[in-house]
């Protein structure tokens, strides 16, 4: 009897010791289908996935007979990770750039099928990515006080543009990209034939999108911080750099982002809890929203460039595949589905 | 060296380290009647000393020894618990009933524990938690100093060498004279814990080095008692310095995060048994400061929190058959953090009203908690618990308890800037236990087996939620319902100058959310994050002579991670081995030990994506008087 129990560790580590080796995490229910062929009829959810873990994914949705295919990077690349935290997505022409926030990387893949064409290395917190030219693209950051350009031919950072803190969404006009840099609530604008960062103009606090209009009039949205300040929806004009007009959003606890515009270039979209269509002519914010929330929260916004329809998603509890809601132009469902963990933003293929 | 040994000779009791005696025989017996003890009627698994000198820290020995399952995010990084299926926030943690969690997260980091700073530890499961304090919905931790004014002189010194550049050196002296105690332990530990890993999340699976995660501890304590005419009365105070890079997770390849954690406990003690009355009394002045700088993100934050924690625990001994219990405790806490608009505090005051009767086989309990915090009144925290022996020669016990418990929010729940909530509940848990216990004892071989079932549903759980804002805040929202078994074993065993020991714990934890305020959360009727469905873990350690082995092996199931139950964590098992020689020379006892620890060297993660060591050594060599 007690002889037994001398055996009982061994017993035991044989028991247990001879399991098929998984490390880290595991999932249960994943697609593993392959994509073949990518069409202007997919749209691409980028899902942040949850920081600190290598999960972030890329969704990829048919707008025509909406097939969802998830994991499509991984699947891909034969298993590889896409990194930690997916932040945003760029496509230029026949290539996807994904910018891997905690990664420190942008991932460049073959647009049809996301196999991996390169890695770009080097970054220190990317966040999002401007074509400048055919051979040259910025990408902002969010500690390095530094813009990086990147050499899109060999696939490198060439050299950086100093900035004054965190830069986060930027466009392009007449050869000057227009920078919103969240820490000193600017927008820089920048040179883009000499790379020289050459004025700013004072925003509201935290400046965290911005599109340009059909006029070539510069919106921005600011959200105002922790409740710092009421948010802020800013008309610049980039002629002559000048305030044209302010809408002040009115409960200082509302914190707006992810501001959009839609194919003419005359309506803008963006998310204050629920939905909003603001016509470009409009004098005030616009009272009722054109997707109502309704106990969802919504983190991530897309207008469909080809039909105006708004594709908005809900992260749920950050911890679980969030929702994708597809609404039409007048703000009617579509279609719903299930994306990735912490679907951030959209990509309509071009 | 020889300095160190003098300072060892100055200061010098009890002996602890040196793992040959027992803690039960270390408790003096006069304190036996002083110390109160939970009715048997509640579980708890008392460590033995060996786990306890095993262990280098409380993390690792109730990781390794207990069935309950503490987060590892890995070596000089956080370790969180998860006791019976709660949050981590809902285990306590006592130093001689001081209560040490965190005012600001209601948390402990049990990395921060070494084991010399206690020789007896304790988890109370449970309804248990309910007679120290109340707020500990899923059990307490309870660390203890005893002291044996019998004894003898004592000087102990160790120094351990370890994989991954560990070095420690402990020291720890005890000196009575006149009644007076005085005991030391010092110790300091650093490792650089550069050890190589599968980093999984990269193309190819690379072997790399572990990155930003050396650490550093010191740490002393200093206890002065003087033993009175039943009784005692002493202090003692904690003086504790951590300084560690956090490790990123693996995804990361680079990282400038470090963490300083500074800690200064004291407390006095008063004993006393006085004709039918036993009492303590205890006071404890707590300052914990929290510097965490993240030099890449340019973020520096420091936070300060202190704490009065003062107690009476009284029980009237009417007559052999009925005792009253009465237990007060006023807590005052304070803290001073970036995260708040101005310094934060708040009184808590809760007094524990019971009886015991003790009825031949038959014992029964019932108790009360009436709290009040901020001037805000809870008559009725309750418990109720009775046993009674089943068999009139056997010593087989059915055992079961009930209770409600409350937890308050923690000062970041209520006003972390953004998103604090002043208007936050108390959560709450129900709970209700059933069980059997059994003891043999035949010639020289003890048997004790232990298993018990459990419920408990907690309402009020407070989770933090994105909210419509660009912040997360919290709320009552959650609502969990824990179900498990736990079951014990233990085979003690003495062969003329052999002895040999077993013991095993194996939990079952099925913790599911019940409540969701969105159709779309696929959380509902899931099993919560990091909750393993099963822990077991086994010791085996014998010793002969003046040599010892020990062994011990411990499982962790699988454990989901995303809230869809959709990703997983596979389960792991480590086993670890020592064998100790002692060598003595008249009155010196030389002791040389070597560990492996991770001897099948598994690669293996605890929490997603955080590196842990494969196989490692620890060699040590120790002097005692």
């Amino acid at each position: 009897m007690k002889k037994y129990f001398l055996y009982l560790p061994f017993c035991l580590l044989l028991f247990f010791g001879c399991k098929k080796e998984e490390i880290g995490p595991q999932c249960l229910n994943c697609d593993e289908t392959f994509i073949s062929n990518t069409s202007s009829t997919d749209v691409l959810i980028i899902n942040e996935g949850t920081f600190g873990w290598s999960n972030a994914s890329i969704t990829l949705y048919n707008k025509s007979n909406n097939n969802v295919n998830q994991n499509v990077f991984k699947n891909a690349n034969n298993g590889t990770d896409l990194g930690d935290v997916a932040q945003s997505f760029l496509q230029i022409n026949d290539k996807g750039y994904i910018v891997v926030n905690n990664s420190n990387k942008v991932e460049v893949v073959n647009i049809s099928d996301f196999t991996s064409l390169a890695t770009i290395t080097g970054f220190n917190s990317p966040r999002y990515m401007l074509k400048i030219n055919n051979s040259k693209a910025y990408v902002t950051d969010l500690y390095s006080n530094s813009i990086q350009i990147v050499n899109l031919n060999s696939n490198t950072i060439s050299g950086n543009i100093a900035v004054p803190g965190w830069t986060e969404q930027l466009l392009l006009h007449n050869d000057t990209a227009y920078v919103c840099d969240m820490n000193n609530n600017n927008i820089l604008i920048i040179n883009t034939l000499t790379d020289v960062l050459v004025d700013s103009i004072k925003v509201g606090i935290s400046p965290n999108s911005l599109v340009l209009d059909k006029n070539n009039q510069l919106w921005v949205l600011c959200s105002g911080g922790f409740n710092e300040e009421n948010a802020r929806l800013m008309q610049i004009n980039p002629a002559d750099r000048s305030l044209v007009q302010t809408f002040t959003f009115s409960n200082i606890n509302h914190s707006p982002g992810s501001l959009n515009i839609n194919r003419n270039k005359d309506n803008l979209y963006f998310i204050n809890n629920s939905v909003y269509q603001m016509s470009i002519t409009g004098n005030s914010l616009p009272s009722t929203p054109i997707v109502t929330n309704s106990g969802n929260l919504f983190y991530g916004l897309g207008i469909d460039p080809t039909n105006n329809d708004i594709y908005v998603a809900d992260a749920i509890d950050y911890v679980q595949n969030g929702r994708v809601f597809r609404y039409s132009a007048s703000g009617s469902l579509v279609h719903q589905f299930t994306a990735g963990i912490i679907p951030g933003s959209f990509w309509f293929i071009e | 060296m020889k300095g160190l040994f003098f300072i060892a000779l100055f200061f010098s009791c009890f002996d602890v380290m040196s793992n040959n005696e027992t803690l039960d025989t270390i408790a003096g017996k006069t304190f036996e009647l002083v110390d109160q003890k939970i009715p048997k009627q509640y579980k708890k698994t008392a460590f033995d000393s060996i786990s306890i000198v095993e262990s280098q820290n409380l993390s690792e020995l109730i990781q390794q020894h207990s069935s309950v399952f503490i987060k590892d995010y890995g070596p000089s990084s956080l370790s969180s618990i998860s006791f019976r299926g709660t949050g981590a926030s809902h285990t306590q943690v006592q130093w001689n009933g001081v209560l040490l969690n965190s005012p600001m997260n209601g948390q402990v980091d049990f990395s921060l524990y070494p084991t010399i700073f206690f020789n007896q530890a304790e988890l109370h499961h449970g309804a248990a938690s309910l007679m120290g304090r109340n707020g500990a919905l899923g059990g307490s931790v309870l660390l203890k100093n005893s002291q044996n004014f019998e004894a003898k002189n004592t000087a102990f010194i160790k120094q351990t060498l370890g994989s991954f550049g560990a070095y420690k050196t402990e020291l720890s002296t005890c000196f009575i004279q006149n009644k007076w105690l005085f005991e030391t332990q010092l110790f300091y530990y650093t490792a650089q814990n550069n050890f190589e890993f599968k980093n999984i999340s990269k193309k190819g699976t690379p072997i790399e080095q572990q990155k930003n995660a050396e650490m550093s501890q010191y740490g002393i304590q200093q206890g002065i008692y003087k033993q009175l005419k039943n009784g005692s009365f002493g202090g003692r105070i904690w003086l504790f310095d951590s300084d560690r890079n956090l490790a990123p997770t693996i995804t990361k390849d680079s990282a400038n995060e470090n963490q300083k954690d500074q800690s200064f406990r004291a407390l006095l003690e008063y004993k006393q048994v006085k004709n039918k009355l036993s009492f303590t009394i205890t006071s404890g002045l707590v300052k914990d400061v929290l510097i965490y700088e993240d030099m890449s993100a340019k973020i520096y934050s420091k936070s300060n929190s202190y704490l009065v924690d003062n107690l009476i625990n009284t029980t009237y001994y009417i007559n052999n058959n009925i005792n009253i219990i009465n237990n007060l405790n006023i807590r005052f806490e304070t803290a001073e953090s970036g995260g708040y608009s101005t310094i934060k505090e708040r009184t808590q005051g809760s007094w524990m009203t019971g009886v015991v009767f003790n009825l031949g086989r038959v014992q029964l309990n019932v108790f009360n908690r009436f709290i009040a915090l901020n001037n805000v009144f809870n008559p009725l925290a309750p418990s109720v618990g009775g046993k009674i022996q089943l068999l009139k020669k056997e010593q087989l016990y059915f055992k079961t308890n009930a209770g409600i418990n409350y937890h308050y929010p923690s000062l970041n729940d209520l006003y972390w800037n953004p998103g604090g909530n002043d208007s936050l509940k108390p959560e709450k848990a129900q709970m209700i236990e059933a069980g059997f216990s059994y003891t043999k004892n035949i010639r020289n071989t003890e048997l004790t087996l232990g298993a018990v079932g459990f419920y408990n549903y907690v309402s009020n759980w407070i989770i933090w939620l994105p909210t419509e804002f660009s912040y997360w805040s919290p709320t009552n929202l959650k609502e969990v319902e824990n179900k498990g078994f736990e079951a014990t074993f233990g085979l003690n065993t003495t062969f003329g100058k052999l002895t040999i020991k077993h013991n095993a714990n194996y939990a079952y934890t099925a913790s599911t959310n019940i409540k969701t305020n969105n159709e779309l959360d696929n959380s509902i009727n899931k099993q919560l994050i990091y909750v393993p469905f099963h822990k077991f873990n086994y010791t085996f350690s014998a010793k002969y002579k003046n040599t010892s082995v020990y062994y011990n092996y411990s499982y962790t199931g699988m454990r989901f991670v995303s809230t869809d139950n959709n990703w997983y964590m596979p389960a792991y098992f480590i086993h670890n081995v020592s064998i100790s020689q002692q060598i003595k020379f008249k009155k010196v006892k030389l002791t040389a030990s070597f560990k492996a620890n991770n001897l099948l060297n598994q690669d293996y993660q605890a929490m997603a994506f955080r590196a842990m060591p494969g196989r490692n050594f620890l060699f040590s060599i120790s002097l005692g008087l």
